[in-house]
């Protein structure tokens, strides 16, 4: 569904952070993807979601070349982006944040889904609050219904957990697999916490230098190999 | 007791104008980070519209529903032919729109003369406020103008449109990454910036000297309503227009009006000095 | 030193060098004209130290223009009788005066969370155009019709300087003032203020005084600028309140940035080039000329951002005037 081919990106200067990464994502497939920090992943996140310029290589959603394509048009094409840092609009409320997600879709009812809250009820609960007034874990929460409720067909996740207090990353990560499993939506996600990747990614890929250097085909070999592991994480 | 309602009539009808050429500045300013200074230009252009209606037709109301159209247009072509080639250069915006401003305040001289012009009065008669005779005229600018300032403020904040607008304010990367196209969103807040501008000028046209200089005359108030009020904020925009064309009015009552622009100007110095951010930006 | 660094150098030289050779082939009517250029090539120069090397836009340069020019005349035509009539004294206190104002005004707008970008430009316009209007009102300065029979440059012994010679004056006050800007460019001290035009809060985080370079440097600019003023109303032999406004706060501006901004001889070039043509143009073009100005200006800013002048050199990177600290 995602096929990535030598893509190139970094510093809008020209400098290189992302130095040709090649890989393909199936239909419905949770991929993890791992390596320290520094080492291209929130680049070739930021590239996929066109808030960087490619200056290299290319990659097709379904068949359709997206590269330097505006992000507006990459969001529409079906690619959901729920960035590090979850960039949750503070000032609006809950219920205003969530209609963002799909008042810039001409093709869905600019109208919030009835079922909305029913993943992350305490999104419901607060729904006339301020955004910006909620703990980091709600934040992240309503980053990634606000992205969901756009219906992408591609789910990019950078570091989720980052930041959060560990019962609600489970939470968080058990309602990802869920409706993954459900509706056979697709999700890159940028991870550090192991027990999380374990959870909800079927395989992983490992970064370093901006390329993919090498790849977990099974989740259980993070486990079997330690090395691997240990030569892409430093753990 | 008379002349204190006049007075506050006065001001009250001068802020409401002023309020609709801030907002558009503030809109601009604060979706596109563009501080127009063809701003005042485009309330001149405004006026002229109605002076060159009014001429050809002898109808002055005609000339008032066409202002804000024709100023919308002229919005879009700036945004396309100037803007949109340096948006993301903000102090080029600045010297962009600044060589506008001397374009088209000569164009007016050499279409219309360096002279004033006078516009013709639509509504030639008094009515009565609380025993004060006032000029219906100024009472009607008042309606329309608070009313086009409610409906901005509606469109802003109760609509879908507005929500959309303000959060390409807050974050324009992630409401594009929603799917929001950004690019006709300025398009669109550019020629409603604009065509708020052209109505005001439309509207104060009987009242005011129709000239060539008279864009000038009201961006400076406004910018200084801006200043004072809050960059980013469509309140702070009906705070500082509150205390700049409050003061003006008021002052202009007991002294010369150049004196009374020199006291707003030291007024608005005071508060930027103590409130950098403006009355809205200081409280957070 | 790279060929293009060399080119700049040459290119500067040369026209210095042009500049001093012009009354060799122009008549005294046309060096006239050339010293009221160069005059306002100073004044290009005090808003190309600012602008250029530390990034302040500043849309009310005039007001210390101005300043300038009314301190030469009051002192020259004795309303200020206690500092005699001498037009040295006209001319210290037209650096003087401006000084002051722009150090107080600079306190003002960089003190604290300063003042920044759009703020700093607005705030600057209205100044010019207050300023403007206070002239007008003030009747020892002269009022709306401003002060007439200002005299000339004069010799020790009271004749007027000759055509040729006062140009010379004003031609040699302009090197020294572009020597002073590029000195203070080239400085360790321009090395900061290109940190502040780049990135003001990281240079702020070096642990360097902003606000304090900041005021200096307009401090300096404004110095200049009422210098440039001062020469100008012993050439004109008047003063009016348009010297302090608005409209030639924006010439200069448009001068500088046609010229090219970030090179000090480019923004000295820019006054000269964008004055002589108007001299040429504005004849035939008439009421055209300020619509062609404006429409020029706009190209300049959207397609050459670096300016006429700054644009040729720009081909290669280490320019002319970059060689030393400031890039």
């Amino acid at each position: 569904m995602l096929q990535v081919e030598n893509l190139v990106a970094g510093y809008p200067s020209g400098g290189r952070v992302l130095k040709g990464a090649t890989f393909d994502v199936a239909k419905g497939e949770v991929v993890a993807l791992l390596g320290r920090n520094g080492m291209g992943k929130t680049t070739l996140m930021r590239a996929l979601a066109g808030q960087l310029a490619t200056q290299g290589g290319s990659f097709r959603l379904d068949g359709r070349e997206l590269g330097n394509c505006p992000s507006y048009v990459i969001a529409n094409e079906g690619i959901g982006y729920v960035p590090q840092g979850r960039e949750i609009f503070k000032d609006f409320t809950v219920e205003e944040n969530l209609l963002m997600g799909v008042l810039g879709k001409p093709r869905l009812p600019n109208r919030l889904p009835p079922d909305i809250y029913d993943f992350f009820p305490v999104l419901g609960e607060r729904r006339r609050q301020k955004a910006g007034t909620m703990s980091g874990g709600q934040q992240q929460q309503l980053a990634i219904m606000r992205c969901l409720v756009g219906q992408p067909k591609l789910l990019l996740l950078d570091e989720p957990s980052e930041g959060i207090q560990p019962s609600i990353v489970d939470e968080i990560g058990r309602t990802l697999q869920a409706i993954a499993r459900s509706t056979g939506l697709t999700i890159l996600v940028v991870e550090q916490n192991l027990d999380f990747v374990e959870t909800l990614a079927g395989r992983a890929l490992f970064m370093e230098n901006g390329v993919i250097a090498d790849r977990a085909d099974r989740i259980g070999q993070l486990r079997e190999r330690p090395e691997l592991v240990h030569r892409y994480l430093s753990i | 007791m008379q002349a204190t309602i006049a007075l506050l009539l006065d001001t009250a009808n001068f802020t409401l104008a002023l309020l609709l050429v801030t907002l558009g500045l503030v809109v601009i300013f604060g979706l596109m980070n563009v501080i127009n200074m063809a701003h005042g230009e485009f309330f001149l252009i405004g006026a002229y519209v109605v002076v060159a209606v009014s001429g050809a037709t002898g109808s002055f109301w005609l000339g008032l529903l066409l202002a804000p159209v024709v100023l919308a247009l002229v919005g879009l072509l700036v945004e396309w032919l100037i803007i949109r080639h340096i948006y993301h250069r903000f102090i080029d915006t600045i010297l962009a729109t600044w060589g506008l401003s001397l374009v088209i305040k000569q164009g007016v001289v050499v279409l219309f003369g360096p002279g004033a012009q006078s516009v013709p009065n639509p509504l030639p008669t008094a009515v009565d406020v609380f025993g004060v005779q006032y000029p219906a005229y100024r009472l009607f600018i008042m309606a329309l103008a608070a009313a086009l300032a409610l409906a901005t403020y509606y469109l802003f904040f109760r609509t879908k449109l507005g929500l959309q607008i303000r959060g390409v304010i807050a974050n324009r990367a992630m409401a594009a990454s929603l799917g929001i196209n950004t690019r006709r969103m300025d398009r669109a807040t550019f020629a409603v910036g604009s065509a708020l501008a052209g109505f005001a000028g439309a509207v104060m046209a009987p009242i005011m000297s129709v000239d060539p200089q008279m864009g000038v005359g009201f961006l400076i108030p406004s910018f200084l309503s801006v200043l004072v009020g809050g960059v980013n904020s469509l309140v702070g925009a009906l705070i500082g227009s509150g205390v700049i064309g409050g003061a003006t009015t008021i002052f202009s009552a007991g002294i010369s009006q150049a004196d009374a622009q020199i006291l707003v100007f030291l007024l608005a110095m005071i508060i930027i000095r103590f409130l950098p951010n403006g009355i809205i930006g200081g409280r957070k | 030193m790279t060929r293009s660094a060399r080119l700049g150098l040459s290119l500067t030289v040369l026209a210095w060098a042009g500049l001093g050779l012009a009354p060799l082939v122009l008549d005294d009517w046309n060096i006239g004209l050339l010293t009221q250029y160069v005059t306002y090539g100073i004044f290009a120069l005090s808003l190309g130290l600012i602008w250029g090397q530390a990034g302040i836009l500043c849309f009310g340069q005039a007001i210390f223009f101005g300043i300038g020019a009314y301190s030469m005349a009051l002192v020259t035509l004795g309303k200020l009788p206690w500092l005699g009539d001498s037009q040295w004294t006209g001319l210290a206190l037209a650096v003087l005066l401006p000084m002051m104002v722009a150090a107080l005004l600079g306190w003002i707008m960089f003190q604290g969370r300063a003042l920044s970008g759009a703020h700093l430009a607005i705030v600057t316009l209205c100044a010019a155009v207050v300023c403007e209007i206070a002239a007008r009102r003030w009747e020892f300065i002269g009022g709306f019709n401003g002060l007439f029979n200002v005299p000339p440059l004069s010799a020790p012994n009271g004749d007027p300087l000759s055509t040729n010679a006062t140009y010379f004056f004003v031609g040699i006050a302009a090197l020294l003032t572009y020597l002073l800007s590029l000195w203070i460019g080239r400085s360790p001290l321009g090395t900061v203020l290109a940190g502040i035009r780049n990135d003001e809060r990281r240079t702020l985080h070096f642990g360097y005084d902003v606000r304090l370079h900041k005021i200096f440097v307009f401090t300096v600019s404004g110095a200049m600028a009422g210098f440039a003023g001062g020469l100008f109303t012993t050439q004109f032999g008047f003063v009016s309140p348009p010297l302090v406004g608005f409209a030639l706060s924006t010439e200069v501006l448009i001068w500088v940035a046609v010229g090219g901004r970030s090179v000090l001889m480019g923004a000295f070039l820019g006054a000269l080039a964008v004055r002589a043509t108007e001299n040429a143009m504005s004849a035939s073009l008439d009421q055209y000329w300020l619509i062609a100005l404006g429409a020029l200006f706009i190209l300049v800013v959207v397609v050459l951002p670096q300016g006429l002048f700054g644009k040729l050199l720009a081909l290669a990177p280490p320019r002319r005037l970059g060689r030393g600290g400031t890039r």
